[in-house]
C-alpha cells in the first residue's frame, strides 16, 4: 500500500517537497537547517515549536520543518507527519548515553502510517567532536539494515563546518524525485 | 464591526486586487494569544541583515491595553512603515524570517496569506500554511526566494513614490479570520540619503 501512494503522489503543478527534520533535543537539527542556508549559527535556542525554511534548491521548493526535540514536544511531532516526502533524523553522534532513547523515538518514526512513504536520511551529527561515533557505529546502533521496505541512507556531518550537509539534502532530494515525479 | 461582516475566508482575500479600505477584522478577533516577535530581511548570499524590528517582550496587561484604543492608536498597531535602501530591489535572493508565539491552546491550521501592491496593483502575493501550531510554542519561518526582477522603471517609480508599495497580510485560524495587519513600503537612495 505504501508503494501505491508513493506512485500516485505526482505533483504535477508544483515541485516541492516536504521534509521533515526531527531528531533528540540538542541533536543539532536546528544548526543544520540554519547552516544549509547559511545563517549565523553562534546563538541557537532549544526550539520550542518550529523552524520552517522554504526555499528553492535546484529546481524543487524545499519546506524544511525542524520541530523541537524536547521530550514534552515529542508527542506533538504527530501533528506533522502528513505530506511528509522526506524524514531526516539528526543524530548527536556524540552523546551515546542517549543513543537508545534515540533509537526508540526513530522506531516509534517508522511505524507510523503517514510516513510510511517517506524516505529516511540519518545524519550522523557533529562528526566535529572528538569520540563522536562513526556511521557506520550510528547505523549499526540504530539498527538501519533491518529497513527494508523504505529507501534510507546515513550521512555523517557536522552542523558546524557544514560538512556532509549538502551531500545529505543531494541524497534525499534525488530520491524523492526518482519516486515521485517518474512520470515527468 | 457586526460579527457577520467580519467572516472573510481566505478564499475571499485570495480574490483582493486592492488594498483594503480599514481591517477586516477587529483586534479582538485574535483570540489565540498569537503575537509576532520580530521580522528579518536578510540578504542570503551574503547572510547580512537588511532589516529587522524586534516587539517589546509581552506585558500581562496587554489584554487590557487592546480593549481601550483610540483608532489612531489601532492604525499604530496594525500597521508599519518599512524604509530599505533602494538596493533591496535588486538583490537576487532574499530571506524573510516571521517568528511568532501562540497562546496555551493549540491552533490546528494556521495560515497566511499576505498580498502585496504597487499603485493600487497586485505585484505579489503569498500563501502559507503553517498547520499545526504546538500550545505556547515560539515559532519561525524563513521564506528564502528570488525576487523577481522589476521593471527598472518600476524600480525607479517605486524609489520615487515612497509608501505607494503596501501589503495587507491576513492570518486565519480553521480558516476564521483571526488577525489583518498592514504595511507600506518606502525604498531611499543611499547615496541621496544625507
Amino acid at each position: 500500500m505504501g508503494l501505491l501512494t508513493i506512485l500516485k503522489k505526482v505533483k504535477q503543478k508544483e515541485r516541492e517537497l516536504r521534509l521533515l527534520v526531527l531528531g533528540l533535543d540538542n541533536a543539532g537539527k536546528t544548526t543544520i537547517v540554519k547552516k544549509f542556508n547559511g545563517e549565523d549559527i553562534d546563538t541557537i535556542a532549544p526550539t520550542l515549536g518550529f523552524n520552517i525554511k522554504t526555499l528553492e534548491y535546484k529546481e524543487y521548493k524545499l519546506n524544511l520543518w525542524d520541530i523541537g526535540g524536547q521530550t514534552s514536544l515529542r508527542s506533538y511531532w504527530r501533528n506533522y507527519f502528513e505530506q511528509t516526502d522526506g524524514l531526516i533524523w539528526v543524530v548527536d553522534s556524540a552523546d551515546k548515553r542517549r543513543l537508545l532513547d534515540c533509537k526508540a523515538e526513530l522506531e516509534k518514526l517508522l511505524v507510523e502510517e503517514r510516513l510510511a512513504g517517506a524516505s529516511l536520511l540519518v545524519f550522523a551529527n557533529k562528526q566535529d567532536i572528538v569520540g563522536a561515533l562513526s556511521p557506520e557505529e550510528i547505523q549499526q546502533v540504530l539498527g538501519l539494515d533491518a529497513i527494508t521496505r523504505r529507501h534510507w541512507c546515513i550521512c555523517s556531518c557536522s552542523a558546524v563546518t557544514g560538512e556532509g550537509l549538502v551531500a545529505g539534502v543531494d541524497w534525499m532530494v534525488a530520491d524523492i524525485a526518482s519516486r515521485i515525479f517518474l512520470y515527468d | 464591526m457586526p460579527a457577520e461582516d467580519s467572516r472573510f475566508t481566505a478564499a475571499d482575500v485570495l480574490r483582493f486586487t486592492a488594498p483594503t479600505e480599514g481591517y477586516l477584522c477587529p483586534l479582538s478577533a485574535n483570540r489565540y494569544g498569537i503575537r509576532f516577535n520580530s521580522f528579518k530581511v536578510r540578504d542570503v548570499d551574503s547572510n547580512a541583515a537588511l532589516f529587522e524590528v524586534r516587539a517589546p517582550p509581552a506585558s500581562d496587561d496587554e489584554q487590557i491595553i487592546v480593549d481601550d484604543l483610540t483608532p489612531e492608536q489601532e492604525v499604530q498597531i496594525r500597521s508599519i512603515r518599512y524604509q530599505f535602501p533602494s538596493t533591496v530591489l535588486s538583490l537576487k535572493r532574499i530571506g524573510t524570517t516571521l517568528e511568532f508565539s501562540i497562546g496555551p491552546e493549540p491552533l490546528n491550521t494556521f495560515r497566511m496569506i499576505e498580498r502585496h501592491y504597487f499603485r493600487e496593483m497586485l505585484i505579489r502575493s503569498y500563501d502559507f500554511d503553517f498547520g499545526f501550531c504546538i500550545p505556547n510554542s515560539t515559532n519561525t519561518w524563513e521564506a528564502i526566494y528570488d525576487i523577481p526582477t522589476l521593471d527598472p522603471a518600476i524600480q525607479r517609480d517605486m524609489v520615487a513614490n515612497p509608501y505607494m508599495a503596501k501589503s495587507d497580510s491576513f492570518y486565519f485560524v480553521n480558516d476564521e479570520l483571526v488577525m489583518h495587519n498592514k504595511a507600506e513600503y518606502s525604498y531611499f537612495d543611499e547615496a541621496a540619503a544625507t
